[in-house]
């Protein structure tokens, strides 16, 4: 194989995979360049999805519908986001029309797919907006993309089946980190074994999986399609492994980022969690170690951080129930709106190289597929950042019943993404377009 | 139109019934009746139909037969419109309210059917990873330690049990943590080894405490007198004229002369708080606070007071968050450098006489448990001052060199962890006496000791690796033993499966290259172990066949699905050697092992699981039950609740009892906490056994458990629609749909004070509510006699919200419960005792949803409708035995079903 001498050829090279191709070592530094030097021609467009579960409190979470465009009222539930109203825009009138789950916040938001899509299958679902925009977008980054989850806490909180907001291109879930302190390892820790050790080390890691693969594919030889399918899940999470070890193989020897906080702190949970996983976010995105991220947010773990005692479930049951229930739900709401403040705070405070900032080329959706209750229909949809083209500060009211499929489309598509569809997107969503 | 035969009808149990009869197992096609196309036409068909329909839907052309994903999928479109009140629109007529929820529930049920029907596996089941808890107790049983797999992704759903394979994944990162479990266990298990002969014992005698116990009590009179000093000073300053100026100014700033204390740094004259009272950090109110703790002197006094000092202590309440720790606790520490292991702790302590029922119980947990952390264990005190008892608790302490919080315990009484709580008991004891609440429980010495364990114990994975590890020097081993070593190990971790092609040489290669990295042994090892512990053959159960041929499992495939099933673990030394042998395929082999199995404690493996997602109990897990309202639900007293389910399907199980028990039963199974929560007398210690309850009494049976009414809960209120939609699930075995998407909610009877029942009435307003609370709801009031924890009550209250979201007490209204009721088109109840002989006088129904909850379980796919035939067997088969707990288990295992591929 040539030395790859030129980003466009690295990236080829990536983006074809290269589970067990050995590769060629190329300067490892000269590669950190070449990365460096294509972020500060035009700092590279970025994805952030959030994603809350159990909905909000519709009354007061929702601007009117009779409020269009930017002179809306800011409902009470958004009020911590005042300083920002600029910053972002809510859209309403859209849904995933094949979900059907009313306990479902996450499994279908970035997918839109529909759960008995497969005949002779009990659970369906297919590739999420995330994972579409990772294999363009995350071919020049050290991670592809990065999928946070909360861990245990996800359980209670209105996500549905999922390890994360993400899904591969085979509609399987994808892990990753479960707390900040996960993702912070995944992305900061100090390299201190010499090179020479380190490469020895990655050649080892690579016998280990090829043994792993080797006993895979020698049970498989034995199996029926359907177990063949199942076993496809271990073999392609080796394979994951292997490109991923690529990828570390590449940039072996170049430091890893400094990140601009410090190690978080072990065992918070709920709302700090939440501040310190967005702190990790900005992070991630600032050294540019990935350009696509999603977090499945905790909710249980919020309300009790906060030291409120309704259930989750409960809460987003607050209807014709004054008093704790409906009064959690407004403090969830508040809580999450702050958190999110917090982020485009950081996202407009952080300089690109180029003197522009991460919010000129990052956006951030914040959402879920469930509104309230167990109502699917206009999900609760907020789009802020200026990587997308989209048209911030308003109150976007599209047709009712319009895919939510067709606005992943329009980001994907903002964001260079070449995609002809998307779910069940019936095309771009002009109405969010700036 | 032609019209079809009606099969689907207004209720799953009798879509199921029509099918019983018949004998092929053909599935049920989801069909509805074409008389419900009555409905569509009169209300959807003059905009919906044609070739230009509005909103370009037809309903016309709707087949009538919901036999694939498309036609589900349009009618899941006509559901959801009802549902959702869209249509018809509001400008046209509406459709007469109980026509519409008939044609809703036929709907949403025939969905059910039709989702069931297309997703049917045609009894395939898919090849599939050992779940989370399979995972653990496998290295259990081959290692010999518990390790932690809380990072790995929860199995369990609400929707489907946790060995159903579909909805097991594996993907790169759940490889890693496989690695990395793997690490620590082999890490644990050599220290283990390697520290097998290591004695350890230490006595803490009680009395010992003592000294401290004074110590305290004089430093608070200290501080006390010093805190008052303090404030006296404080007084002074404040009158005194040369402060006068800053007195003047500051005072209409504040809202008592008190808070003057907070600019004791402006006050000329007055001592810095630390001045008086060391360590105060400066703050005057932790001055505050100590001279608010002027209550616990006479308690402490009383303390000091009492007999049996010099040879024990007593276990004291902590009189609230601030109380001083003067022996509230009795703590116990395990050093740094003692070996991971089986430990005994024992605790050798007597309740007072003058200990009240329901303070003669100890916690043991790690130090700081309380209302959120639960203690370890709970334990009834039944020794008395002349005759102290020992408590024994064993203890695997698996952590082998890591957190040192993980090594600290205590005793509590029961529930004092709680702040709350603890409070509540002290100020009821000033109450009554003065002083505090009497001293319950004495004790004289704690101890631990580690417990060697004997050869037989040796887990098989460590006997295999023994020639490697007890070595000083492993380049000596021949390489002969040491592959024979790890091929013997590979043969125990894969359960008798044979390793892959060239395996062995493909560890032994990753050992040496290992070992060229400058690693020591133990680490190439371990290293190369954990390759076999994360590969497929260890996390996966493989029954390698072709696609279409269904084959009969071998014998080590049957004995693997008996255990799994049976324990959540692999199979023993004595079950594969019947299965190499082929014994095991015997029926009456197979019978004598399924018996041996349910009689071994690791039948805990099955019941635990099983039952706690069958009967859904995650619930109980949703909830923080206040201390201030339920002071009796303590978190040790949930705990046994909980264990209540488990324990009495349990005793079915070993006696051999009828399942019908489950549904109401003359007796209980508890223990001494429980009983006491119960009411019922005369039970001490902490074994759970079967105890018979008076003729009138509610409890015996699911019905009567506190677990089963708190997971009816939300925490705080009962709640009806959870428990009749448990019950319709659960007991009756005619689950409602799924709750659907799209509902309009209710909030116009917000900030008024209803009943639960006048509340819950609104349900039945809108037909798409009452398609389903009609049947929900009236179960649920029957069970309103108990309380959101579970005990029995004859009243309910309830008040109004005020504007600032507080319950407002003017608005409290407090009625008489009302039970009386009657199942939608059944028979009716005055009570819940009528609403009991209900549900029990159908014990076939509750048998087939048992029956088909340990279908699934046990072949860890959906029971689907070509499953009828077996349920139908099973049910029969039982029946015959008088619904004998272990007919329904031998007739599944014995069954074609789970004995082939």
């Amino acid at each position: 194989m040539k030395p790859l001498t030129t980003c466009i050829s690295r990236r080829h090279v990536l983006a074809t995979g290269t589970a067990v191709i050995a590769l060629p070592a190329f300067e490892s530094l000269g590669f950190r360049r070449c990365a460096a030097a294509a972020a500060g021609a035009t700092p590279p467009k970025r994805l952030v999805f959030l994603g809350f579960g159990w909905g909000v409190t519709e009354d007061e979470w929702y601007p009117k519908i009779g409020e269009p465009g930017a002179g809306y009222g800011l409902p009470a539930m958004l009020e911590p986001l005042a300083k920002h109203k600029a910053d972002f825009s809510i859209v309403q009138g859209l849904w995933n029309r094949l979900t059907g789950n009313g306990h479902y916040g996450s499994t279908f938001w970035l997918t839109g797919a529909n759960e008995y899509g497969a005949p002779g299958q009990s659970f369906f679902n297919s590739v999420s907006v995330d994972q579409v925009a990772a294999r363009s977008l995350g071919t020049d980054t050290r991670f592809e993309s990065l999928a946070l989850d909360c861990g245990e806490a996800a359980g209670g909180s209105g996500h549905g089946p999922g390890l994360s907001l993400s899904w591969d291109s085979r509609g399987k879930p994808v892990g990753g980190p479960r707390n900040p302190v996960e993702a912070f390892h995944r992305l900061f820790a100090k390299e201190t074994t010499p090179l020479e050790q380190q490469k020895a080390l990655l050649g080892q890691r690579r016998s280990i999986l090829d043994n792993a693969l080797e006993n895979a594919r020698d049970l498989g030889r034995s199996l029926g399609t359907t177990d063949q399918d199942k076993l496809d899940e271990y073999l392609q999470g080796i394979r994951d492994l292997e490109t991923r070890l690529s990828r570390d193989e590449k940039w072996i020897g170049a430091p890893r980022p400094e990140p601009s906080l410090d190690e978080p702190k072990p065992g918070l949970a709920g709302r700090e969690e939440i501040a310190l996983m967005y702190d990790v976010i900005v992070a991630a995105i600032q050294t540019d170690s990935t350009r696509v991220l999603t977090y499945r947010q905790p909710v249980t773990t919020l309300l009790t951080s906060m030291g409120l005692k309704t259930e989750a479930h409960t809460m987003s049951h607050y209807h014709g129930r004054p008093g704790d229930v409906v009064e959690s739900s407004r403090k969830r709401d508040l809580a999450q709106s702050e958190l999110l403040a917090g982020l485009i705070k950081k996202l407009k405070d952080t300089k690109e190289p180029d003197g522009s900032t991460l919010f000129d080329h990052t956006t951030v959706v914040y959402g879920s597929n469930i509104r309230t209750g167990h109502s699917l229909d206009n999900c609760p949809t907020l789009i802020a950042g200026r990587g997308a083209g989209v048209k911030l500060g308003e109150n976007i009211v599209v047709t009712k019943g319009t895919p939510l499929c067709n606005a992943w489309l329009t980001l994907l598509k903002g964001s260079g993404v070449n995609a002809g569809s998307f779910g069940d997107s019936t095309g771009e969503l002009g109405e969010i377009k700036a | 139109m032609q019209r079809l035969p009606l099969i689907a009808c207004a209720s799953l149990a009798c879509v199921l019934a029509a099918c019983t009869g018949a004998v092929a197992a053909s599935p049920p096609r989801a069909v509805l009746d074409a008389g419900h196309k009555e409905f569509l036409s009169a209300h959807c068909m003059a905009c919906h139909a044609g070739e230009t329909p509005e909103a370009n839907f037809r309903i016309d052309d709707l087949p009538l037969a919901l036999d694939s994903v498309a036609a589900a999928e349009r009618w899941q479109k006509v559901l959801g419109a009802l549902n959702s009140g869209e249509m018809p629109p509001a400008d046209e007529p509406q459709p007469e309210a109980a026509a519409k929820a008939d044609f809703l529930d036929v709907l949403a049920k025939t969905m059910v059917v039709a989702r069931k029907s297309l997703a049917d596996q045609g009894g395939r089941i898919a090849m599939r990873r050992l779940n989370r808890r399979e995972y653990k107790n496998t290295l259990r049983d081959l290692l010999g330690v518990e390790v932690d797999v809380s990072d790995l992704p929860a199995d369990a759903s609400p929707l489907a049990f946790d060995t159903v394979g579909a909805s097991l994944f594996m993907t790169a990162s759940q490889f890693e943590q496989y690695e990395a479990i793997g690490r620590a266990a082999l890490a644990i298990a050599f220290k283990k080894h390697a520290a097998a002969d290591v004695k350890k014992q230490f006595r803490q005698e009680a009395e010992t405490t003592l000294a401290t116990f004074k110590k305290a009590n004089e430093k608070l009179q200290t501080n006390q007198q010093a805190a008052r000093e303090w404030f006296k000073k404080l007084e002074a300053a404040v009158a005194s004229p040369e402060n006068a100026a800053f007195v003047a100014k500051t005072r209409p700033t504040l809202k008592s002369e008190e808070e003057f204390k907070f600019h004791w740094r402006s006050l000329v004259g007055l001592p810095a708080p630390d001045d008086a009272v060391p360590k105060s950090g400066n703050n005057p109110q932790f001055l505050t606070a100590i001279l608010e703790e002027k209550r616990f002197i006479p308690y402490e006094e009383h303390y000091l007071s009492m007999p049996g000092l010099d040879t024990g202590a007593y276990l004291a309440v902590p009189a609230g968050p601030r109380a001083p720790n003067s022996n509230s606790r009795l703590n116990l520490d395990i050093p740094a450098d003692w070996p991971p292991g089986e430990y005994i702790i024992r605790i050798r302590c007597a309740a007072r006489p003058e200990a009240a029922p329901d303070r003669r119980f100890i916690e043991f947990g790690h130090r700081h448990y309380g209302d959120r952390m639960p203690a370890i264990s709970a334990h009834h005190v039944t020794g008395t001052m002349d005759a102290p008892k020992v408590i024994e608790i064993p203890y695997t302490l698996t952590d082998a060199d890591s957190d040192p919080a993980k090594r600290r315990f205590a005793f509590r009484e029961i529930g004092t962890g709680s702040g709350v709580f603890a409070g509540k008991l002290f100020d009821e004891g000033v109450k009554a006496n003065g002083i505090g609440p009497e001293l319950a429980i004495w004790v004289d010495w704690i101890e631990i000791e580690r417990a060697i364990p004997a050869a037989s114990d040796v887990p098989p994975g460590i006997t295999a690796l023994q020639p490697l590890l007890d070595t000083q020097n492993a380049d000596a081993i021949p390489p002969e033993k040491a592959k024979r070593a790890v091929e013997q190990f590979i043969a125990e971790a894969y359960r008798g499966v044979k390793p892959a092609k060239g395996e062995v040489e493909r560890l032994a290669a990753i050992y040496a290259a290992r070992r060229g990295l400058a690693a020591k042994h133990e680490e190439s090892l371990t290293e190369t172990l954990v390759s076999v512990l994360s590969s497929p053959r260890f996390l996966y159960r493989a029954e390698p066949g072709p696609d279409d041929g269904r084959r009969d499992l071998d014998g080590l495939e049957v004995a693997t699905r008996l255990s799994y099933f049976l324990w959540g673990a692999p199979p023993d030394a004595t079950l594969r050697g019947l299965a190499k042998s082929g014994e095991i395929l015997e029926p009456a082999v197979l019978k004598a092992q399924t018996n041996r199995l349910l009689d071994d404690p690791r039948s805990a493996g099955f019941v635990e699981p099983f039952v706690s997602q069958w009967l859904a109990m995650y619930r109980l897990d949703f909830f923080q039950f206040d201390p201030a309202l339920y002071p009796k639900f303590d978190n040790s007293t949930k705990e046994a609740a909980r264990r209540e389910v488990y324990e009495t399907f349990a005793w079915l199980l070993s006696n051999n009892g009828r399942v019908s028990d489950l549904l109401k039963a003359d007796y209980v199974v508890v223990n001494g906490l429980l009983a006491d929560y119960y009411g019922l007398e005369g039970v001490h210690g902490d074994a759970f056994r079967k105890v018979a309850v008076p003729k009138d009494s509610p409890r015996g049976g699911l019905l009567g458990m506190a677990a089963v009414h708190a997971m009816g809960s939300n925490g705080e209120h009962s709640s009806p629609v959870e428990r009749g939609a448990w019950v319709l699930r659960k007991l009756l075995n005619d689950p409602p749909p799924p709750a659907p998407p799209n509902i309009p909610q209710l909030s116009r009877l917000a900030g008024k004070s209803l009943t639960a029942r006048e509340r819950v009435v609104l349900h039945q307003e809108a037909p798409q509510c009452a398609s389903c609370h009609r049947k929900i709801d009236p179960i649920g009031f029957g069970l309103e006699n108990f309380d959101a924890v579970g005990g029995w009550r004859t009243t309910d209250s309830s008040m109004a919200i005020n504007a600032d979201g507080k319950p407002d007490p003017k608005t409290k209204k407090t009625w008489t419960i009302d039970p009386a009721g009657a199942l939608h088109g059944g028979p009716a109840f005055k009570d819940f005792f009528e609403l009991r002989e209900i549900v029990a006088a159908r014990p076939e129904q509750f048998a087939r949803g048992l029956t088909a909850a340990l279908i699934e379980y046990a072949l860890g796919r959906p029971c689907g409708f070509g499953d009828e035939p077996l349920v139908d067997a099973i049910v029969k088969d039982a029946s015959s035995h008088d619904l004998a707990m272990r007919s329904f288990i031998h007739s599944l295992v014995q069954s074609k079903a789970f004995r082939t591929k």
